[in-house]
């Protein structure tokens, strides 16, 4: 099979012709030969019937004339033709026996044959009998006014043309008729596909830059699910390009400033004398170089992030890697002189995966003491209930706005006049990794009714239960 | 010369503060657009460096407001957005000149240096009175074409008189234009870098006017 549909639609409808074609051809030639041979038995009966009117005398010179039984004259009586055909003189032999079965005349020839035996049983009515080395086709009349029988035989022809001319005269225009068929299928199944090259040429024409709905006028019903479906894709390409465009014009900006503060610094620190500013300036390069490392860093995971659309998960204790995030976080918080609190449940197990959860709760801690007031409290907790487990990291500090809330988790989203340097992306980070693991991520009050706190809900599967219960019988044994 | 510098970034902010002070510039750092607009209604300043991705209130808001109000202090505006259309934007809003960041620290000094030029009505950087030949961007100072020593104070005390010659400038004034926010100002400093101006000049070049301050005639 071709691998086109133009090819492979052309020799479907071509065999298909042809084949019917065929069956109906070899139909009508068994039904024309058998017409044939039942003409030629009614000639022999007709002959028959002649003969036996015959007077002894007529009878005698018919024996030694001959009957001509040729069934076809040429109009071109020059043309050479095979020895056992229509067209060539084909002798019908004849015996005539009286009541008694004494012979009263025979065909000069059909002595020569040999033939009086096979004759001699002969009982009336047409058969084929074989004598002399050929098939003879034999008719036996009894005539009952008479008493005599009459016995007419023909060489039967083996290779008559009669049906043979009549079936190539019809298959001669049919197999004419072929290729000139085959060629308008070829061009009507072209012509039928042109919108799906129109469409070809539209998509490979086109500019990858480009990501325009493909219009490529009327479309049959066929190729307008393709067109549609493609236009669809491009749309949805269309928006993630924008929105990566976005993303990367936003990270440029931001890897700017820290940049910005670098140079300056490091100017400040070359043209300065007073080596104690000197040194200042110094200090501020490497944290700008801090800065810029950190925010390269989230970028980095983001990108990881956005990569994978599932991650294999696998039951994580919460508690112990909310213990090893506050202990990881600790001199941050002795610097700002925040203390870090954790509540919760001890066998809280949730679906998800430990470096990226180690991730998630790290940024949720240093968010609460960056943002979170000098000396003030944040507290990690742990809550199980029914259906989830829910994570919080809550800060008493000057919270966020309500009109901020819903900005928390978009890229490079600050919230403004904190003097904190973040990049922005903690919360984007922590509202991907959530995404992965079916949690929910909710914004409200912090501690004692002031401050910020993040809510991280996991989703308690089936699954997730049942390991647990076991878990839990392991420990207790 | 008094320059308000507004930016919310940390590094950045006091690492243009040293430089502009390094240059011979007394600075205002303010960190937020209110902190600014606070500034700018209290203090006459030379030229404010301003940085358009502010906090509260934004860079170009606070441009158009300093602009609605009539204030005509030429403006420095800094970025991070480099875009043709930013640019543009921040200078229909009223910014003078434009700097995106990353910039260069010397950059920044000789476009301040360059705007203050132009907003005196001078064309080239050597400020010639008489016999002085006065080099802002070299801060040095040739009288007949012998170099004479001056301290950071007393050379910004000259420049403020040299700047605004034919019109007093108060005690109060001249002290703006020495010190920063952070900066104690030092009594009888005024008094004290003014004689020594005189002693190292020539004692006709500043005149004292009673009651009101002190200033350098118009050449």
């Amino acid at each position: 099979m071709p691998n086109s549909i133009r090819g492979r639609l052309a020799l479907l409808v071509l065999a298909s012709i042809t084949l019917v074609w065929t069956i109906a051809l070899g139909w009508s030639y068994l039904l024309a030969t058998r017409e044939v041979a039942e003409w030629d038995s009614a000639r022999l009966v007709q002959l028959a019937q002649f003969i036996v009117l015959l007077d002894q005398n007529d009878l005698s010179i018919l024996s030694k004339a001959r009957i001509d039984a040729r069934t076809e004259y040429s109009r071109h009586p020059t043309r050479a033709t095979a020895a056992d055909g229509d067209e060539t003189p084909r002798e019908a032999l004849f015996q005539v026996l009286d009541a008694n079965g004494r012979l009263l005349a025979s065909s000069a020839h059909l002595a020569s044959l040999g033939a009086s035996e096979s004759l001699a049983g002969a009982t009336p009515g047409a058969r084929i009998v074989t004598f002399g080395g050929r098939p003879w086709q034999i008719y036996v009349l009894q005539d009952n006014a008479s008493g005599r029988t009459v016995r007419v035989l023909e060489s039967t022809n083996s290779r008559s043309d009669l049906t043979t001319g009549v079936a190539r005269r019809i298959a001669k225009p049919i197999a004419l008729a072929l290729p000139v068929l085959a060629l308008l299928v070829w061009i009507s199944i072209g012509h039928s596909l042109a919108p799906l090259k129109a469409l070809s040429r539209a998509i490979r024409t086109r500019d990858a830059s480009k990501l325009e709905s493909i219009e490529i006028g009327p479309t049959p019903v066929e190729v307008r699910p393709l067109v549609d479906a493609i236009n669809q894709l491009l749309s949805r390409l269309r928006l993630s390009i924008t929105r990566e465009r976005a993303f990367t014009a936003d990270a440029a900006h931001e890897l700017k400033t820290p940049l910005a503060a670098i140079k300056v610094q490091a100017q400040v620190a070359l043209v300065t004398q007073d080596s104690a500013q000197q040194q200042l300036a110094m200090q501020r390069v490497v944290q700008g170089v801090d800065r810029s490392a950190h925010l390269a860093e989230q970028l980095l995971l983001l990108a990881r992030l956005d990569e994978h659309h599932t991650i294999p998960a696998q039951p994580v204790a919460l508690v112990a890697l909310a213990q090893d995030a506050i202990a990881a976080n600790e001199p941050g918080a002795q610097r700002k002189g925040v203390s870090v609190a954790l509540v919760g449940e001890a066998h809280s197990e949730v679906i998800a995966e430990p470096v990226l959860m180690d991730i998630l709760l790290d940024n949720l801690i240093d968010n609460a003491i960056k943002y979170g007031n000098a000396g003030g409290r944040v507290e990690v907790a742990i809550r199980r209930n029914a259906h989830a487990v829910m994570l919080t990291v809550g800060d008493n500090g000057p919270g966020v706005a309500p009109e901020d809330m819903q900005r928390l988790t978009d890229r490079f989203f600050r919230v403004t006049g904190t003097g904190a340097n973040g990049s922005g992306l903690g919360l984007s980070i922590v509202a991907r990794i959530a995404e992965y693991f079916g949690a929910r991520l909710d914004f409200g009050t912090g501690i004692s009714g002031q401050g910020l706190a993040v809510h991280v809900s996991f989703p308690l599967p089936a699954v997730a239960s049942e390991h647990r219960r076991i878990s839990d019988a392991q420990r207790l044994v | 010369m008094r320059i308000l510098l507004v930016e919310d970034d940390d590094l950045i902010g006091s690492g243009v503060e040293a430089g502009l002070h390094h240059a011979g510039f007394a600075v205002d750092w303010a960190q937020d657009g209110h902190q600014a607009k606070l500034a700018l209604e209290t203090t006459d300043y030379a030229l404010v460096v301003l940085d358009l991705g502010l906090p509260r209130v934004s860079g170009t808001d606070l441009l158009k407001w300093l602009r609605g109000c009539g204030k005509d202090v030429p403006v420095l505006v800094l970025t991070a957005k480099g875009t043709v259309a930013d640019k543009v934007g921040g200078l229909d809003a009223g910014a003078d000149d434009y700097l995106g960041k990353p910039f260069d620290l010397t950059e920044l000094i000789a476009r301040c240096r360059a705007l203050l030029r132009r907003s005196q009505g001078r064309s080239v950087e050597i400020l010639r009175y008489r016999a002085l030949a006065v080099d802002p961007a070299a801060q040095t100072v040739l009288r007949d074409d012998v170099h004479v020593p001056l301290t950071a104070r007393e050379w910004a005390v000259l420049l403020q008189l040299l700047t605004h010659q034919g019109i007093p400038q108060s005690r109060a004034r001249l002290e703006e234009s020495l010190y920063g926010w952070h900066e104690e100002v030092e009594s009888n400093a005024i008094e004290v870098h003014i004689s020594n101006l005189r002693k190292k000049l020539g004692a006709d070049l500043i005149k004292t006017v009673r009651g009101i301050g002190y200033v350098v005639e118009r050449a």
